[in-house]
Protein backbone atom coordinates (compact mmCIF):
# COMPACT_ATOMS: atom_id res chain seq x y z
CA UNK A 1 0.00 0.00 0.00
CA UNK A 2 1.57 3.33 -0.85
CA UNK A 3 2.34 5.30 2.54
CA UNK A 4 2.27 9.04 0.92
CA UNK A 5 0.36 10.79 -2.02
CA UNK A 6 1.66 14.07 -3.24
CA UNK A 7 -0.85 15.60 -5.63
CA UNK A 8 -0.24 18.63 -7.55
CA UNK A 9 -2.68 21.31 -8.89
CA UNK A 10 -3.18 24.37 -10.49
CA UNK A 11 -3.95 26.34 -13.41
CA UNK A 12 -3.42 25.67 -16.56
CA UNK A 13 0.22 26.10 -17.22
CA UNK A 14 1.18 27.06 -13.48
CA UNK A 15 4.14 24.24 -13.25
CA UNK A 16 2.53 20.98 -11.97
CA UNK A 17 3.89 18.92 -14.16
CA UNK A 18 7.58 20.10 -13.67
CA UNK A 19 7.40 20.32 -10.14
CA UNK A 20 5.95 16.72 -9.69
CA UNK A 21 8.61 15.45 -12.07
CA UNK A 22 11.30 16.89 -10.19
CA UNK A 23 9.37 15.85 -6.22
CA UNK A 24 9.09 12.49 -7.68
CA UNK A 25 12.91 12.49 -9.00
CA UNK A 26 14.06 14.58 -5.63
CA UNK A 27 12.35 11.88 -3.97
CA UNK A 28 13.78 8.94 -5.23
CA UNK A 29 17.25 10.57 -4.75
CA UNK A 30 16.41 9.95 -0.83
CA UNK A 31 16.10 6.43 -1.59
CA UNK A 32 12.09 5.96 -1.39
CA UNK A 33 10.10 4.02 -4.22
CA UNK A 34 8.33 6.41 -5.98
CA UNK A 35 5.16 5.94 -8.74
CA UNK A 36 4.25 9.10 -10.75
CA UNK A 37 1.05 8.98 -12.62
CA UNK A 38 -0.09 10.80 -14.96
CA UNK A 39 -4.02 12.11 -14.15
CA UNK A 40 -4.44 14.79 -17.16
CA UNK A 41 -7.95 14.11 -18.44
CA UNK A 42 -8.06 17.40 -20.68
CA UNK A 43 -4.90 16.21 -23.10
CA UNK A 44 -4.02 13.09 -21.42
CA UNK A 45 -0.59 12.37 -22.04
CA UNK A 46 0.38 15.13 -22.96
CA UNK A 47 2.84 16.04 -20.63
CA UNK A 48 4.44 12.70 -19.36
CA UNK A 49 4.87 10.58 -22.42
CA UNK A 50 7.59 11.89 -24.09
CA UNK A 51 9.57 11.53 -20.64
CA UNK A 52 8.15 8.02 -19.63
CA UNK A 53 11.45 6.11 -20.44
CA UNK A 54 14.15 8.84 -19.65
CA UNK A 55 12.13 8.56 -16.15
CA UNK A 56 12.13 5.22 -16.19
CA UNK A 57 15.70 4.57 -16.42
CA UNK A 58 16.50 7.26 -13.38
CA UNK A 59 14.41 5.11 -11.66
CA UNK A 60 10.80 6.32 -11.13
CA UNK A 61 8.10 4.05 -11.96
CA UNK A 62 5.65 6.08 -14.42
CA UNK A 63 2.41 5.07 -15.12
CA UNK A 64 1.23 7.38 -18.05
CA UNK A 65 0.66 5.87 -22.03
CA UNK A 66 3.76 4.82 -23.77
CA UNK A 67 3.28 7.20 -27.06
CA UNK A 68 3.59 3.99 -29.20
CA UNK A 69 0.51 2.83 -27.15
CA UNK A 70 -1.68 5.56 -28.48
CA UNK A 71 -4.33 6.79 -30.69
CA UNK A 72 -4.92 10.22 -32.39
CA UNK A 73 -3.68 12.03 -28.88
CA UNK A 74 -7.05 12.67 -27.89
CA UNK A 75 -8.55 13.34 -31.17
CA UNK A 76 -10.47 10.22 -31.07
CA UNK A 77 -11.56 10.00 -26.93
CA UNK A 78 -8.25 8.59 -24.64
CA UNK A 79 -8.64 6.45 -21.79
CA UNK A 80 -6.76 7.07 -18.25
CA UNK A 81 -4.04 4.68 -17.83
CA UNK A 82 -6.07 1.65 -16.62
CA UNK A 83 -2.73 1.21 -14.02
CA UNK A 84 -4.39 4.67 -12.32
CA UNK A 85 -7.05 3.42 -11.42
CA UNK A 86 -5.10 0.52 -8.71
CA UNK A 87 -1.85 2.69 -8.08
CA UNK A 88 -2.36 2.88 -4.17
CA UNK A 89 -1.32 -0.89 -4.32
CA UNK A 90 2.12 -0.33 -5.21
CA UNK A 91 4.47 0.95 -2.39
CA UNK A 92 5.95 4.59 -1.25
CA UNK A 93 5.63 7.50 -2.63
CA UNK A 94 2.45 8.28 -5.17
CA UNK A 95 3.03 11.69 -6.62
CA UNK A 96 0.44 12.59 -9.01
CA UNK A 97 0.32 15.17 -11.94
CA UNK A 98 -3.56 16.39 -12.12
CA UNK A 99 -3.84 18.39 -15.32
CA UNK A 100 -6.07 21.45 -15.24
CA UNK A 101 -9.75 21.04 -15.94
CA UNK A 102 -13.36 21.62 -13.74
CA UNK A 103 -12.76 18.76 -11.67
CA UNK A 104 -10.68 20.18 -9.34
CA UNK A 105 -9.06 17.73 -6.53
CA UNK A 106 -12.20 15.54 -7.21
CA UNK A 107 -10.12 13.54 -10.30
CA UNK A 108 -8.14 12.10 -7.49
CA UNK A 109 -11.19 9.72 -7.31
CA UNK A 110 -10.22 8.14 -10.22
CA UNK A 111 -7.03 6.31 -8.24
CA UNK A 112 -9.06 4.40 -5.77
CA UNK A 113 -8.05 5.05 -2.03
CA UNK A 114 -5.91 8.38 -2.72
CA UNK A 115 -8.53 10.84 -1.33
CA UNK A 116 -8.42 8.18 1.99
CA UNK A 117 -4.82 7.83 2.18
CA UNK A 118 -4.08 9.57 5.71
CA UNK A 119 -0.92 10.86 4.41
CA UNK A 120 -2.22 12.58 1.59
CA UNK A 121 -1.14 16.36 0.18
CA UNK A 122 -2.69 18.50 -2.82
CA UNK A 123 -0.99 21.39 -3.36
CA UNK A 124 -1.75 24.30 -5.31
CA UNK A 125 0.91 24.95 -7.95
CA UNK A 126 1.29 29.00 -8.28
CA UNK A 127 2.84 30.93 -10.49
CA UNK A 128 2.26 34.96 -10.04
CA UNK A 129 3.31 35.82 -12.86
CA UNK A 130 0.62 34.20 -14.62
CA UNK A 131 -2.52 36.64 -14.80
CA UNK A 132 -4.92 34.54 -13.48
CA UNK A 133 -2.88 34.01 -10.12
CA UNK A 134 -0.75 37.35 -9.80
CA UNK A 135 -2.48 38.40 -6.96
CA UNK A 136 -3.81 37.12 -3.54
CA UNK A 137 -7.53 37.44 -4.64
CA UNK A 138 -6.53 35.66 -7.15
CA UNK A 139 -5.23 33.00 -5.75
CA UNK A 140 -7.84 32.63 -3.36
CA UNK A 141 -10.30 32.50 -6.45
CA UNK A 142 -8.09 29.67 -8.02
CA UNK A 143 -7.55 28.01 -4.14
CA UNK A 144 -11.18 27.79 -3.93
CA UNK A 145 -11.51 25.08 -6.73
CA UNK A 146 -9.73 22.59 -5.16
CA UNK A 147 -11.07 20.61 -2.12
CA UNK A 148 -9.44 19.62 -0.36
CA UNK A 149 -6.08 21.31 -0.20
CA UNK A 150 -3.48 20.97 1.63
CA UNK A 151 -0.64 23.52 0.62
CA UNK A 152 0.59 25.86 -1.63
CA UNK A 153 3.79 26.01 -4.09
CA UNK A 154 5.64 28.92 -4.68
CA UNK A 155 6.40 28.35 -8.55
CA UNK A 156 6.69 32.13 -9.16
CA UNK A 157 9.36 32.63 -12.81
CA UNK A 158 9.57 33.97 -15.97
CA UNK A 159 11.44 31.15 -17.81
CA UNK A 160 14.55 32.19 -18.70
CA UNK A 161 14.42 35.76 -17.52
CA UNK A 162 13.11 34.35 -13.67
CA UNK A 163 15.44 36.81 -10.95
CA UNK A 164 15.78 35.59 -7.17
CA UNK A 165 14.10 38.95 -6.70
CA UNK A 166 10.98 37.68 -8.57
CA UNK A 167 10.97 34.61 -6.92
CA UNK A 168 11.42 36.66 -3.12
CA UNK A 169 8.37 38.74 -4.42
CA UNK A 170 6.36 35.46 -5.61
CA UNK A 171 7.10 33.74 -2.10
CA UNK A 172 5.58 36.85 -0.31
CA UNK A 173 2.19 37.23 -2.45
CA UNK A 174 1.79 33.47 -2.05
CA UNK A 175 2.57 33.16 1.84
CA UNK A 176 -0.04 35.67 2.50
CA UNK A 177 -2.55 33.52 -0.06
CA UNK A 178 -1.87 30.68 2.26
CA UNK A 179 -1.99 32.77 5.69
CA UNK A 180 -5.63 33.77 4.13
CA UNK A 181 -6.63 29.76 3.81
CA UNK A 182 -4.76 28.30 7.19
CA UNK A 183 -2.49 26.29 5.02
CA UNK A 184 1.58 25.92 4.65
CA UNK A 185 3.68 27.03 1.70
CA UNK A 186 5.28 23.32 1.30
CA UNK A 187 8.43 25.19 -0.93
CA UNK A 188 9.46 27.65 -3.47
CA UNK A 189 10.32 25.18 -6.73
CA UNK A 190 13.00 27.14 -8.37
CA UNK A 191 15.63 26.65 -11.55
CA UNK A 192 18.73 25.40 -9.76
CA UNK A 193 20.42 28.27 -10.74
CA UNK A 194 18.42 30.69 -9.32
CA UNK A 195 17.92 28.04 -6.01
CA UNK A 196 21.69 27.96 -5.76
CA UNK A 197 21.23 31.68 -4.71
CA UNK A 198 18.86 31.62 -2.56
CA UNK A 199 20.19 29.40 0.38
CA UNK A 200 17.59 26.88 0.98
CA UNK A 201 14.86 28.95 2.00
CA UNK A 202 12.96 31.52 0.34
CA UNK A 203 12.56 34.99 1.90
CA UNK A 204 9.15 33.69 4.05
CA UNK A 205 11.10 30.95 5.25
CA UNK A 206 9.90 28.42 3.39
CA UNK A 207 12.56 25.83 1.39
CA UNK A 208 13.37 26.17 -1.93
CA UNK A 209 13.30 22.90 -4.29
CA UNK A 210 15.90 23.34 -7.21
CA UNK A 211 14.80 22.21 -10.49
CA UNK A 212 15.84 20.76 -13.34
CA UNK A 213 13.97 21.64 -16.40
CA UNK A 214 12.57 18.63 -18.30
CA UNK A 215 8.97 19.30 -19.95
CA UNK A 216 10.79 21.49 -22.51
CA UNK A 217 11.91 18.16 -23.82
CA UNK A 218 8.76 16.84 -24.03
CA UNK A 219 7.55 19.34 -25.93
CA UNK A 220 8.55 17.36 -29.30
CA UNK B 1 -15.54 49.73 -21.00
CA UNK B 2 -13.05 48.32 -17.88
CA UNK B 3 -9.19 48.74 -18.77
CA UNK B 4 -8.12 45.47 -20.15
CA UNK B 5 -4.79 45.97 -18.85
CA UNK B 6 -4.13 48.75 -16.18
CA UNK B 7 -0.29 48.36 -16.22
CA UNK B 8 2.50 46.72 -18.66
CA UNK B 9 3.42 43.43 -17.22
CA UNK B 10 5.56 40.64 -17.92
CA UNK B 11 3.63 37.19 -17.35
CA UNK B 12 4.64 33.68 -18.29
CA UNK B 13 2.22 32.50 -20.69
CA UNK B 14 1.58 29.84 -23.33
CA UNK B 15 0.37 31.50 -27.08
CA UNK B 16 -3.62 30.51 -26.86
CA UNK B 17 -3.54 32.79 -23.15
CA UNK B 18 -1.88 35.55 -25.66
CA UNK B 19 -4.21 35.39 -28.22
CA UNK B 20 -7.26 35.64 -25.66
CA UNK B 21 -5.80 38.72 -23.84
CA UNK B 22 -4.53 40.65 -27.17
CA UNK B 23 -8.10 40.05 -28.29
CA UNK B 24 -9.37 41.83 -25.47
CA UNK B 25 -6.55 44.48 -25.19
CA UNK B 26 -7.53 44.97 -28.96
CA UNK B 27 -11.19 45.91 -28.09
CA UNK B 28 -12.90 42.51 -29.45
CA UNK B 29 -16.17 42.40 -28.44
CA UNK B 30 -17.32 38.89 -29.31
CA UNK B 31 -15.78 35.63 -30.35
CA UNK B 32 -17.59 32.51 -32.22
CA UNK B 33 -15.39 29.41 -32.19
CA UNK B 34 -15.90 26.01 -32.06
CA UNK B 35 -13.48 23.54 -30.39
CA UNK B 36 -10.26 21.94 -31.65
CA UNK B 37 -6.56 21.56 -30.61
CA UNK B 38 -4.54 23.25 -29.96
CA UNK B 39 -7.00 26.02 -30.49
CA UNK B 40 -9.32 25.13 -27.02
CA UNK B 41 -7.53 27.22 -25.00
CA UNK B 42 -8.40 30.39 -26.56
CA UNK B 43 -11.94 30.43 -26.06
CA UNK B 44 -11.15 28.63 -22.62
CA UNK B 45 -9.29 31.94 -21.27
CA UNK B 46 -11.66 34.22 -23.47
CA UNK B 47 -14.73 32.53 -21.63
CA UNK B 48 -13.25 33.31 -18.28
CA UNK B 49 -11.96 36.79 -19.30
CA UNK B 50 -14.82 37.74 -21.22
CA UNK B 51 -17.79 38.25 -18.61
CA UNK B 52 -15.39 40.59 -16.59
CA UNK B 53 -14.87 43.09 -19.47
CA UNK B 54 -18.36 42.43 -20.93
CA UNK B 55 -16.96 40.65 -23.63
CA UNK B 56 -19.55 37.78 -25.63
CA UNK B 57 -18.87 34.84 -26.56
CA UNK B 58 -20.88 31.83 -29.29
CA UNK B 59 -20.03 28.29 -29.32
CA UNK B 60 -21.85 27.35 -32.80
CA UNK B 61 -22.39 23.73 -33.89
CA UNK B 62 -19.28 23.51 -36.51
CA UNK B 63 -16.83 26.16 -37.86
CA UNK B 64 -18.55 26.49 -41.21
CA UNK B 65 -21.41 28.43 -38.60
CA UNK B 66 -18.82 29.59 -36.35
CA UNK B 67 -17.20 31.48 -39.20
CA UNK B 68 -19.99 32.87 -40.62
CA UNK B 69 -21.41 33.81 -37.19
CA UNK B 70 -18.51 36.29 -37.23
CA UNK B 71 -19.18 37.81 -39.95
CA UNK B 72 -22.65 38.41 -38.82
CA UNK B 73 -21.50 40.12 -35.73
CA UNK B 74 -19.51 42.33 -37.66
CA UNK B 75 -22.05 43.05 -39.76
CA UNK B 76 -23.95 44.30 -36.65
CA UNK B 77 -21.39 45.93 -35.54
CA UNK B 78 -19.21 44.05 -33.45
CA UNK B 79 -15.56 44.05 -33.63
CA UNK B 80 -15.58 39.83 -33.63
CA UNK B 81 -12.96 37.56 -34.17
CA UNK B 82 -12.64 33.41 -34.57
CA UNK B 83 -9.92 30.95 -34.07
CA UNK B 84 -9.81 27.28 -35.39
CA UNK B 85 -7.33 25.10 -36.97
CA UNK B 86 -6.63 22.19 -39.32
CA UNK B 87 -10.03 20.70 -40.67
CA UNK B 88 -10.87 23.81 -39.28
CA UNK B 89 -9.10 25.83 -41.13
CA UNK B 90 -10.37 24.08 -44.27
CA UNK B 91 -14.26 24.40 -43.13
CA UNK B 92 -13.88 27.69 -42.54
CA UNK B 93 -12.65 28.38 -46.23
CA UNK B 94 -16.35 29.15 -46.82
CA UNK B 95 -17.15 32.01 -44.31
CA UNK B 96 -13.65 33.67 -45.34
CA UNK B 97 -14.47 33.62 -49.00
CA UNK B 98 -17.75 35.61 -48.27
CA UNK B 99 -15.80 37.80 -46.52
CA UNK B 100 -13.57 38.28 -48.82
CA UNK B 101 -16.11 38.86 -51.37
CA UNK B 102 -18.44 41.45 -48.91
CA UNK B 103 -15.75 42.79 -47.68
CA UNK B 104 -16.16 41.76 -44.39
CA UNK B 105 -13.50 42.81 -41.77
CA UNK B 106 -12.78 39.84 -39.65
CA UNK B 107 -9.76 38.29 -37.66
CA UNK B 108 -8.49 34.66 -37.70
CA UNK B 109 -6.19 33.09 -35.44
CA UNK B 110 -4.67 29.95 -36.75
CA UNK B 111 -2.99 27.68 -34.54
CA UNK B 112 -2.05 25.08 -37.36
CA UNK B 113 -1.64 21.07 -36.47
CA UNK B 114 -0.78 18.14 -38.49
CA UNK B 115 -2.71 17.51 -42.09
CA UNK B 116 -4.15 16.71 -44.35
CA UNK B 117 -7.66 15.82 -42.48
CA UNK B 118 -7.85 14.80 -38.94
CA UNK B 119 -3.55 14.20 -38.84
CA UNK B 120 -2.45 15.41 -35.77
CA UNK B 121 -3.18 17.80 -33.14
CA UNK B 122 0.14 18.70 -32.39
CA UNK B 123 1.81 21.17 -35.41
CA UNK B 124 2.73 22.22 -38.73
CA UNK B 125 3.70 24.79 -40.83
CA UNK B 126 1.16 22.86 -43.12
CA UNK B 127 -1.98 25.71 -43.31
CA UNK B 128 0.28 28.10 -45.34
CA UNK B 129 -1.45 27.98 -48.49
CA UNK B 130 -4.95 26.96 -47.35
CA UNK B 131 -5.01 30.03 -44.87
CA UNK B 132 -3.12 32.55 -47.68
CA UNK B 133 -4.74 31.29 -50.84
CA UNK B 134 -7.44 29.22 -49.54
CA UNK B 135 -11.32 29.54 -51.02
CA UNK B 136 -12.80 29.98 -53.81
CA UNK B 137 -11.61 33.50 -54.52
CA UNK B 138 -8.43 35.25 -55.50
CA UNK B 139 -6.63 35.35 -51.64
CA UNK B 140 -7.60 38.84 -50.76
CA UNK B 141 -6.69 38.46 -47.55
CA UNK B 142 -3.68 39.98 -44.72
CA UNK B 143 -1.79 37.14 -43.23
CA UNK B 144 0.51 37.60 -40.21
CA UNK B 145 3.01 34.45 -39.62
CA UNK B 146 4.37 35.15 -36.05
CA UNK B 147 7.35 33.71 -34.09
CA UNK B 148 7.22 34.26 -30.95
CA UNK B 149 4.15 35.30 -28.02
CA UNK B 150 4.82 39.30 -28.01
CA UNK B 151 4.18 38.73 -31.90
CA UNK B 152 1.13 37.31 -31.64
CA UNK B 153 0.48 39.83 -28.85
CA UNK B 154 1.63 42.89 -31.13
CA UNK B 155 0.11 41.67 -34.52
CA UNK B 156 -3.34 40.90 -32.87
CA UNK B 157 -4.11 44.63 -32.48
CA UNK B 158 -2.67 45.16 -35.86
CA UNK B 159 -4.28 42.52 -37.18
CA UNK B 160 -8.01 44.29 -35.25
CA UNK B 161 -7.09 47.30 -36.85
CA UNK B 162 -5.69 46.80 -40.29
CA UNK B 163 -8.92 44.02 -40.95
CA UNK B 164 -11.04 46.98 -39.83
CA UNK B 165 -9.07 49.79 -41.66
CA UNK B 166 -8.78 47.60 -45.04
CA UNK B 167 -12.07 45.19 -44.93
CA UNK B 168 -10.22 42.26 -46.21
CA UNK B 169 -10.57 39.08 -44.11
CA UNK B 170 -7.35 39.14 -41.29
CA UNK B 171 -5.07 36.48 -40.10
CA UNK B 172 -2.94 35.63 -37.18
CA UNK B 173 -1.14 32.60 -38.68
CA UNK B 174 0.22 30.37 -35.32
CA UNK B 175 0.81 26.97 -34.97
CA UNK B 176 0.38 24.00 -32.16
CA UNK B 177 3.69 25.01 -30.98
CA UNK B 178 3.09 28.42 -30.21
CA UNK B 179 0.06 27.84 -28.81
CA UNK B 180 1.11 25.92 -26.34
CA UNK B 181 4.95 26.87 -25.91
CA UNK B 182 5.29 29.02 -22.75
CA UNK B 183 7.54 31.88 -22.57
CA UNK B 184 7.63 35.67 -21.17
CA UNK B 185 5.45 38.16 -22.64
CA UNK B 186 4.55 41.81 -22.03
CA UNK B 187 1.00 42.59 -22.08
CA UNK B 188 0.10 46.05 -22.49
CA UNK B 189 -3.00 48.85 -23.32
CA UNK B 190 -2.36 49.58 -26.50
CA UNK B 191 -3.42 53.10 -25.67
CA UNK B 192 -0.52 53.44 -24.06
CA UNK B 193 1.70 52.66 -26.38
CA UNK B 194 -0.05 55.32 -28.59
CA UNK B 195 -1.90 52.70 -30.92
CA UNK B 196 -5.40 53.80 -31.53
CA UNK B 197 -7.78 51.35 -32.04
CA UNK B 198 -10.09 51.54 -35.43
CA UNK B 199 -13.71 51.62 -34.46
CA UNK B 200 -16.33 49.51 -35.73
CA UNK B 201 -20.12 50.60 -37.42
CA UNK B 202 -22.97 48.39 -38.44
CA UNK B 203 -23.02 47.62 -41.67
CA UNK B 204 -26.82 46.08 -41.44
CA UNK B 205 -29.58 47.04 -39.94
CA UNK B 206 -29.37 51.02 -39.67
CA UNK B 207 -32.84 52.88 -39.56
CA UNK B 208 -33.80 54.95 -42.88
CA UNK B 209 -32.86 57.94 -40.59
CA UNK B 210 -29.25 56.74 -39.66
CA UNK B 211 -28.68 56.04 -43.57
CA UNK B 212 -29.35 60.26 -44.36
CA UNK B 213 -30.87 59.83 -47.54
CA UNK B 214 -27.70 57.59 -48.76
CA UNK B 215 -28.40 54.39 -51.19
CA UNK B 216 -29.50 51.21 -48.97
CA UNK B 217 -26.38 49.08 -48.52
CA UNK B 218 -26.53 45.77 -49.95
CA UNK B 219 -23.54 43.39 -49.42
CA UNK B 220 -23.08 40.97 -52.92
CA UNK B 221 -21.44 38.15 -52.94
CA UNK B 222 -23.68 36.58 -55.87
CA UNK B 223 -23.49 38.56 -59.03
CA UNK B 224 -25.24 38.18 -62.39
CA UNK B 225 -23.41 37.79 -65.34
CA UNK B 226 -19.16 37.72 -65.91
CA UNK B 227 -18.64 40.87 -66.38
CA UNK B 228 -20.55 42.55 -63.24
CA UNK B 229 -18.27 40.26 -60.92
CA UNK B 230 -15.28 41.02 -63.13
CA UNK B 231 -15.52 44.79 -62.50
CA UNK B 232 -16.27 44.17 -58.69
CA UNK B 233 -13.26 41.96 -58.16
CA UNK B 234 -10.56 44.01 -60.05
CA UNK B 235 -11.72 47.09 -58.22
CA UNK B 236 -11.55 44.62 -54.59
CA UNK B 237 -7.99 43.82 -55.79
CA UNK B 238 -6.91 47.42 -56.61
CA UNK B 239 -7.95 47.99 -53.25
CA UNK B 240 -5.76 44.48 -51.66
CA UNK B 241 -2.68 46.06 -53.79
CA UNK B 242 -3.41 49.50 -52.16
CA UNK B 243 -2.88 47.75 -48.97
CA UNK B 244 -0.09 45.55 -49.53
CA UNK B 245 2.45 48.59 -50.30
CA UNK B 246 1.24 49.90 -46.92
CA UNK B 247 0.85 46.55 -45.01
CA UNK B 248 3.80 44.54 -46.67
CA UNK B 249 6.75 43.35 -43.29
CA UNK B 250 9.87 41.26 -43.23
CA UNK B 251 12.80 40.60 -41.93
CA UNK B 252 16.08 40.11 -43.81
CA UNK B 253 20.08 39.90 -42.28
CA UNK B 254 22.91 39.87 -43.09
CA UNK B 255 25.37 39.69 -46.44
CA UNK B 256 23.86 41.33 -49.83
CA UNK B 257 25.69 38.75 -51.83
CA UNK B 258 25.44 35.62 -49.17
CA UNK B 259 27.25 32.16 -50.25
CA UNK B 260 23.55 31.13 -49.10
CA UNK B 261 20.51 32.84 -48.07
CA UNK B 262 17.72 31.41 -45.65
CA UNK B 263 14.26 31.31 -45.97
CA UNK B 264 11.88 30.58 -43.27
CA UNK B 265 8.27 31.98 -41.29
CA UNK B 266 6.72 31.62 -38.04
CA UNK B 267 8.38 29.36 -35.41
CA UNK B 268 10.42 27.75 -37.52
CA UNK B 269 12.28 31.70 -38.80
CA UNK B 270 13.49 31.38 -34.51
CA UNK B 271 15.50 27.95 -35.21
CA UNK B 272 16.46 29.09 -38.68
CA UNK B 273 17.85 32.48 -37.11
CA UNK B 274 19.50 30.44 -34.99
CA UNK B 275 21.25 28.66 -37.65
CA UNK B 276 22.12 31.90 -39.23
CA UNK B 277 24.40 33.28 -36.01
CA UNK B 278 25.82 29.73 -35.86
CA UNK B 279 26.71 29.83 -39.37
CA UNK B 280 27.92 33.45 -39.66
CA UNK B 281 29.86 33.03 -36.62
CA UNK B 282 31.52 30.38 -38.43
CA UNK B 283 32.40 32.52 -40.87
CA UNK B 284 30.15 31.80 -43.57
CA UNK B 285 28.83 34.15 -45.98
CA UNK B 286 25.05 33.86 -45.36
CA UNK B 287 21.94 35.58 -44.90
CA UNK B 288 18.63 35.32 -43.31
CA UNK B 289 14.53 35.89 -44.79
CA UNK B 290 11.67 35.82 -42.99
CA UNK B 291 8.82 37.28 -44.54
CA UNK B 292 6.13 38.33 -41.76
CA UNK B 293 3.55 38.92 -44.24
CA UNK B 294 2.95 35.61 -45.67
CA UNK B 295 0.04 37.64 -47.62
CA UNK B 296 1.13 40.25 -49.22
CA UNK B 297 4.25 38.35 -49.71
CA UNK B 298 7.18 40.85 -49.45
CA UNK B 299 8.22 39.90 -52.99
CA UNK B 300 10.16 43.04 -54.02
CA UNK B 301 11.82 42.71 -50.77
CA UNK B 302 13.29 39.19 -51.40
CA UNK B 303 13.86 39.82 -54.90
CA UNK B 304 16.46 42.45 -53.23
CA UNK B 305 17.95 39.72 -50.77
CA UNK B 306 18.03 37.15 -53.41
CA UNK B 307 19.40 39.18 -56.03
CA UNK B 308 22.92 38.13 -55.62
CA UNK B 309 23.01 35.29 -53.28
CA UNK B 310 24.36 31.91 -55.22
CA UNK B 311 21.64 29.63 -53.62
CA UNK B 312 18.85 29.65 -51.01
CA UNK B 313 17.42 27.08 -48.68
CA UNK B 314 13.53 27.27 -47.67
CA UNK B 315 13.19 25.73 -44.55
CA UNK B 316 9.23 24.63 -43.53
CA UNK B 317 7.37 22.33 -41.33
CA UNK B 318 5.23 21.15 -44.56
CA UNK B 319 5.93 20.31 -48.45
CA UNK B 320 6.74 23.29 -50.15
CA UNK B 321 4.03 25.23 -49.35
CA UNK B 322 6.58 28.29 -48.28
CA UNK B 323 8.45 27.18 -50.76
CA UNK B 324 6.24 27.89 -54.01
CA UNK B 325 5.58 31.20 -52.36
CA UNK B 326 9.30 32.02 -52.65
CA UNK B 327 9.67 30.38 -56.15
CA UNK B 328 6.92 32.63 -57.35
CA UNK B 329 8.48 35.81 -56.17
CA UNK B 330 11.50 34.85 -57.50
CA UNK B 331 10.61 33.56 -61.09
CA UNK B 332 12.83 35.19 -63.81
CA UNK B 333 14.84 36.88 -61.12
CA UNK B 334 17.42 34.64 -59.92
CA UNK B 335 19.19 31.53 -61.44
CA UNK B 336 20.63 30.06 -58.09
CA UNK B 337 19.47 26.76 -56.59
CA UNK B 338 16.19 26.95 -54.77
CA UNK B 339 16.16 24.20 -52.04
CA UNK B 340 13.95 22.80 -49.92
CA UNK B 341 14.11 21.97 -46.09
CA UNK B 342 10.94 20.37 -46.32
CA UNK B 343 9.38 18.30 -42.79
CA UNK B 344 5.80 18.42 -43.45
CA UNK B 345 3.79 18.45 -39.29
CA UNK B 346 7.51 18.48 -37.98
CA UNK B 347 9.55 20.76 -35.71
CA UNK B 348 12.81 21.60 -37.60
CA UNK B 349 15.72 22.39 -35.39
CA UNK B 350 18.85 24.37 -35.19
CA UNK B 351 20.98 21.71 -35.79
CA UNK B 352 19.26 20.34 -38.74
CA UNK B 353 19.20 23.31 -40.91
CA UNK B 354 23.02 24.05 -39.69
CA UNK B 355 23.83 20.63 -41.02
CA UNK B 356 21.82 21.10 -44.43
CA UNK B 357 23.17 24.95 -44.83
CA UNK B 358 26.64 23.51 -44.26
CA UNK B 359 26.02 20.72 -47.10
CA UNK B 360 24.90 23.54 -49.65
CA UNK B 361 27.55 25.52 -48.83
CA UNK B 362 30.73 22.75 -49.50
CA UNK B 363 28.84 23.01 -52.48
CA UNK B 364 30.57 26.34 -53.68
CA UNK B 365 32.89 25.94 -51.71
Amino acid sequence: MVERVEAFVGEYAAGKSEVAVNRALALRQQGKQVTLVDLDLVEPTFTLRPLKHQLEGQGLNVIAWETAQTFGLGEAGMQLHPQARSAMLRTGHLVCDVGYGVFGSEVLNLVEGALACPHLGVYLVVNTTRPMTSSVDLILEEAKLFNPLHGLLNNTHLGAETTVELVQRGAQIVQVAANELNLPVIATPALAEIAQQMDGYDVCGNPVWPLRRYLQTAFW
Amino acid sequence: MTNVIEAEQRSFMTGNEVVAWAALAAGAEFMYGYPITPQNEIMHYWTRLAPKFKRGFLQTEDELSAGFATLGGVMAGRKSFCATAGPGNVLMQEPISMAEMMRIPAVWFIQQRGGPSTATVIYSQQETRLTCLGGNGEGNRLVYSTASHQEVFDYAIKAFNNAWNYRFPTFVLGDGYQAKMREAVTLYDPAQRGIELHGTSRMLGRSSKQLDGQQVRHYRNTFNIEEELYETLMQHIADWDHMAEEVVEWAWEGDEEPDLLLVAHGVVSRAVYAAYEHLKSAGYNVAYFRPITLRPFPVAALQRAAGRCRQLLVAESAYGQLLSLVRDSLYGKTCAPIEGLLRPGLGITEELVVEWAQRLLARVG
